[in-house]
């Protein structure tokens, strides 16, 4: 099929050969795709340099091909906690760049407008530009703004209540909220990446706090500026000098960093409940110690980019290709010279599939740990790093970029004229030994924001542990969802009405035995299946075979009681016999009724309303408020839940009987089709021994 | 002292004028009808193919809407040369990039490269514009995909503002409809009807192509020959549309947004389309009016005045009619007429005074830096001179359209603020939250 295909777009082009007037001469064959070209040479400049005697270090790229210059400042302190007044760096560097001791606010905007320029300060540096006429003046402007800025109080006011709004409109906003949660677990929030701002750090930040945050971290002691455009080196330099010549040079500030968090101790739910949301938002997400000069930058790079770099990833075939819970999902692995760097996978899910994705999520990480990197998809990586370097050669703001990286990082002089080399170096075998390095999916937190009432039930389903959190980071009870109890309902009639619906408490005391088969897949095309026996005398038989292999077998006798799994056997102790014992008669609701069960509430299970009604500390029932049915069983542990979900009710000598019995293991789920159900027949006390 | 300030001026703008980069470019016809411009720039190893096709939004049977937008999707579904899904894996397996986006007007297709991989983006692009494949499987994947975007455009705040405007301020000409269409449509569309759209608009004779970066013009012209040759030319595509009647009364409307909390005011006038001298102009007096933090609009409602989240002037080109907008969220209790009726004292004063020269000469410095950064990057130039020949209809205003601007007079900026800018002319919609019940 496919070679008479491309014979025929063969044969075509033959055609056109003789149809296509001879002076085009199309040598081509556009059946295949063109080859490439030999690569490109690369020449990567070297922006010159000179430093100030107060310490500022300027880098100066010319590049003429526009009339216009680019100036940024970039003032490299270490990473600054500010903790209790949280917020002072936004504040003072919002107030920045607004005016200068000798131009008012309004007149220096002007000026700027004005100029068709743009300037704009935070609080560790700021960024210029203007067309060359004006760079001078331009320049000029930045550097009063940066040494000599207006700052008043009346500013001050105005910026503290800007920010307290922002922070409130993102109260709801599952994005900001998931990376405050997700940096404050991650880092703690001890250290100046896991710190966060809240209205009451924001109120506790005095003037004076902004003013003295000025005077101790903007200073030129560890600042780089960054030149790049239609300027002369000579004469710019001059002009920084001028302009920058008297900026002064302070104490040094040594300040020690927290150490990050340790790595969650096992995999773990961090949720967040928002119930205004309509999607989730989901992050994977582990610290890694993972420097640029590091021997592993380069794998890791490539690594990261096939697992969730872009439309080619892992993460997006499979969550938005494959599966559509999304429109998009990423991973990123950043390096951090300070050791704080972070692994992270991130989706965004509607929130009926908020469990599926995160356990699709894990599935693809676990694959690139555990199978080798198809060859191809390894060669197509590499190639678009390749690209996306060459192609970056266009902008002048590259060169820099790399130029300030190599200090700032304390790379080795080659590391970019190396890059692309060491990128081609990467093998199979580096991508599956970094993945394993980095991406730590037995310690790794998988923060969810998202709407509890909707998604944590099946998040339960995974098997993978809870723990919840407000979205200030704070550890939190499980939310609840309480939907109104009528007052006169009790535990008794949510009993006696799940009696009389499937049969009436008379047919019921009439049965000895039942007997059920069932079976289940156990993976495609394998069947798995189940017997179970129970007697009204508390005696319960069940055995899960497999490919006529006994997987688990439950015995509970008059007596005594015992476990079987893969050949080995386990007695019960007296507890464990006891607490057997209430569940094993056939319909143990008749022995309920004599008390030592509570109605807790309503809860929702797959959006029908049910009597949730508490068994014992592990065990709940929950009763359909509409049908009166049981149609699930949740067993909770602490280190997960095991839920029985019971459908499709048929009768079978006048008894109602679930025919479909959904049992949850781990992440997955297993639905049990009944074949058979006998009462009062194919059952003995031999069963049981 | 004015005539001072008026002589800086010059010398300024003379200043200028001696070191401003000219765009130099090539153009060409093949025999089909393709029309081809090159644009060498060897100073990076990067080079940019792309197809800028006149067909958009506005094209098509109005109970078929959004075909443009949907064709922007549908056509990077496969060729008879490349398997479905394969445009997208074979670009950044390239160390490439690409994209495409569909307005009004027209319809946009590009690819960057490294160099060396020139010959791969003419390949890619010829087989979309001779052979691409256009059948049910691909046309259902990209309705789902077009829905899903449509979802994601929607759900976000003041997501519907467009659409609003479209459909308050045209009765009969198509850009009354919005440019994504109507789902209902597009899930009605046969087979059928999508390629005889694809036969109608996508011929060489309606579409440009600009292949510019580091290249070799000989060998380049070469290589376009051989790969857009194949392709056969079609009818012409003749338009016709109905045109609008001049609003004398203000249009009082309203719409709903289910994704925000706070109202919005928007006054909407029908413009001149572009290229016009008008056109021009108006985009100078939405600049006046709030392009930076010192412009009028900004510094009174935003600034000084605080009743104002954010306030907006803006002109959207538009190749029949273009669309003035002034839009505006309130802070706080501020109602929404106060806050139009403020806007409105700022335009009436640029129709009854001349603006300042100061502020003559920031809209002239605004525009030159707008205009040198346009070119910045071979993809800036690329798309401009894609523009300027489809939509303008004429090539050199990558280089001249600076001129137009600086031509532009205060007794211009106040007659056209006079002629189009009367309350009278526009359609006010308050863009309000919609409540569970609507």
């Amino acid at each position: 099929m496919k070679t008479t295909y491309i014979m025929k777009t063969k044969l075509s082009a033959f055609i056109l050969l003789f149809l296509v007037t001879i002076g085009v001469n199309a040598q081509i064959d556009r059946s295949k795709q063109p080859k490439a070209g030999p690569e490109p040479e690369i020449t990567l400049e070297v922006p010159q340099e000179f430093e100030l005697k107060n310490g500022l270090k300027v880098l100066v790229v010319e590049n003429h091909k526009l009339p216009r210059v680019s100036y940024s400042l970039r003032i490299d302190n270490k990473p600054i906690a500010t903790g209790k007044k949280a917020g002072v760096e936004s504040l003072i560097g919002s107030m920045l760049g607004n005016g200068t001791t000798s131009i008012s606010k309004d007149e220096f905007n002007e000026e700027i407008d004005f100029l068709g320029a743009r300037l704009n300060f935070g609080f560790s540096g700021g960024f210029a530009s203007s067309l060359t006429k004006y760079s001078d003046r331009i320049l000029e402007l930045m550097a009063d703004a940066a040494l000599n800025p207006l700052l008043t109080e009346e500013e001050f006011d105005k910026e503290k209540t800007k920010l307290i709004e922002s922070l409130k409109q993102n109260e709801k906003s599952i994005d900001a909220i998931g990376s405050r949660v997700g940096d404050a677990l991650s880092y703690g929030t001890k250290h100046p990446y896991g710190e966060f701002v809240t209205e009451e750090t924001i109120n506790n930040v005095s003037f004076g706090d902004a003013l003295a945050f000025y005077e101790k971290y903007f200073n030129p002691n560890n600042a780089y500026l960054v030149v790049i455009g239609d300027v002369d080196f000579k004469t710019v330099k001059k002009q920084i000098k001028k302009h920058f010549g008297n900026w002064k040079k302070s104490v040094d500030i040594t300040t020690t960093l927290p150490k990050v968090n340790p790595n969650a101790q096992y995999t773990q739910i961090n949720f967040v409940d928002m119930p205004t949301a309509t999607q989730s938002s989901i992050s994977i997400t582990n610290n890694v110690d993972l420097k640029m000069n590091d021997e592993d930058y380069h794998a890791a790079l490539i690594t990261n980019n096939i697992l969730g770099g872009g439309g080619e990833g892992y993460l997006f075939k499979n969550l938005r290709e494959e599966h559509g819970y999304t429109y998009g999902a990423y991973s990123s692995l950043r390096a951090n010279r300070y050791g704080a760097g972070r692994f992270s996978a991130s989706a965004k899910v509607r929130n009926m599939v908020t469990d599926s994705a995160v356990v699709e999520a894990l599935k693809e990480i676990n694959r690139i740990k555990t199978e080798p990197v198809d060859p191809q998809i390894l060669k197509d990586a590499k190639a678009k790093y390749v690209g996306n370097f060459i192609m970056g050669l266009e902008s002048p703001q590259t060169v820099a970029n790399y130029a300030l990286n190599i200090k700032l990082n304390d790379l080795p002089k080659d590391f970019y004229s190396t890059y692309l080399q060491k990128i081609n170096d990467v093998s199979v075998e580096d991508v599956q030994r970094v993945a394993n390095k980095y991406l730590k999916t037995e310690n790794a937190r998988v923060v969810i924001v998202g709407k509890g009432s909707d998604v944590i039930e099946n998040l339960e389903k995974t098997g993978i542990p809870i723990k919840y959190y407000d979205a200030y980071a704070n550890s939190v009870e499980k939310p609840t969802y309480d939907i109104p109890m009528p007052a006169d309902m009790d535990v008794t009639k949510v009993l006696n009405a799940y009696i009389a619906k499937i049969g009436g408490k008379e047919r019921l005391d009439g049965v000895n035995s039942v007997k059920m088969m069932a079976e289940a897949e156990l993976q495609p095309g394998v069947m798995m299946n189940l017997e179970m026996k129970k007697t009204s005398k508390k005696q319960f038989a069940q055995e899960i075979t497999a490919m006529g292999q006994s997987v688990m077998k439950t015995v509970v006798g008059v007596d005594g009681g015992y476990m079987v799994m893969q050949g080995q056997r386990k007695d019960m102790s007296e507890d464990e016999l006891k607490d057997a014992k209430a569940e094993s008669s056939p319909f143990p609701e008749v022995n309920y009724l004599s008390g030592g069960v509570t109605l807790e509430k309503i809860e929702k299970v797959d959006g029908e309303n049910a009597y949730k009604v508490k068994v014992d500390d592990i065990t709940s029932i929950f009763y359909s408020v509409e049908t009166g049915l049981k149609i699930k069983e949740e067993k909770t542990s602490p280190m997960g839940s095991q839920s029985t979900f019971y459908a499709d009710y048929k009768e079978v000598d006048g008894i109602m009987f679930p025919f479909k019995i959904s049992q949850t293991m781990g992440p997955r789920k297993f639905d049990f089709i009944v074949k058979e159900i006998k009462v009062n027949e194919g059952v003995s006390d031999a069963d049981f021994n | 002292m004015k005539k001072g300030l008026f002589t800086l001026a010059i010398l300024l703008l003379v200043g200028f004028n001696s070191t401003a980069q000219q765009v130099e470019f090539e153009e060409f016809d093949l025999d089909n009808g393709l029309h081809v411009i090159l644009h060498q720039d060897n100073t990076a190893p990067v080079v940019i193919t792309s197809v800028m096709y006149d067909v958009g939004g506005k094209d098509g049977d109005r109970a078929r809407t959004g075909f443009a937008h949907f064709f922007e999707h549908l056509l990077f579904e496969g060729s008879e040369n490349i398997g479905r899904g394969e445009f997208m894996k074979i670009i950044p397996a390239n160390g490439g990039t690409f994209n495409a986006n569909t307005s009004q007007d027209r319809t946009y297709y590009y690819e960057i490269f490294p160099s060396n991989k020139l010959e791969l983006g003419l390949w890619l692009e010829s087989e979309r514009m001779l052979h691409p494949v256009i059948d049910q499987v691909g046309v259902d994947t990209q309705n789902e995909v077009v829905k899903e975007e449509k979802r994601q455009r929607y759900d976000a705040p003041y997501g519907g503002i467009l659409e609003a405007i479209g459909s308050n301020l045209f009765k009969v000409h198509p850009y009354k409809d919005p440019n994504i269409g109507y789902m209902e449509h597009l899930d009605a569309a046969t087979l059928e009807e999508f390629n005889a759209y694809f036969d109608k608009y996508y011929g060489p004779n309606n579409a440009v192509l600009v292949v510019a970066g580091d290249i070799d013009i000989e060998e380049t012209k070469k290589l376009v020959r051989d790969y857009f040759s194949a392709v056969k030319k079609r009818p012409e595509v003749v338009r016709n549309f109905p045109k609008e009647e001049p609003i004398t009364e203000t249009i009082k409307a309203q719409a709903f947004d289910k994704n925000i909390q706070v109202p919005a005011i928007i006054a909407t006038y029908r413009t001149p389309g572009h290229g016009t001298r008008d056109a021009y102009i108006l985009d100078m007096i939405s600049s006046y009016l709030s392009g930076g933090k010192s412009s009028v609009l900004y510094k009174k409602l935003v600034d000084q005045q605080k009743q104002a989240l954010a306030v907006q002037a803006v002109n959207i080109s538009q190749m029949d009619y273009s669309i003035f907008a002034l839009f505006a969220i309130p802070l706080g209790e501020v109602e929404l007429s106060t806050l139009l009726s403020e806007i409105d004292v700022e335009v009436a004063k640029m129709q009854n005074e001349l603006i300042s020269e100061r502020d003559h000469q920031k809209l002239l410095n605004q525009f030159e830096n707008q205009f040198v950064n346009a070119n910045s990057s071979i993809a800036g130039i690329a798309g401009s001179l894609a523009t300027y020949y489809l939509l303008y209809g004429d090539v050199n205003l990558i280089n001249k359209e600076i001129d137009i601007y600086r031509s532009i007079t205060r007794e211009e900026i106040q007659a056209v603020a006079k002629k189009y800018l009367s309350p009278n002319q526009r359609v006010e919609i308050e863009y309000l939250p919609k409540k569970e019940d609507q």
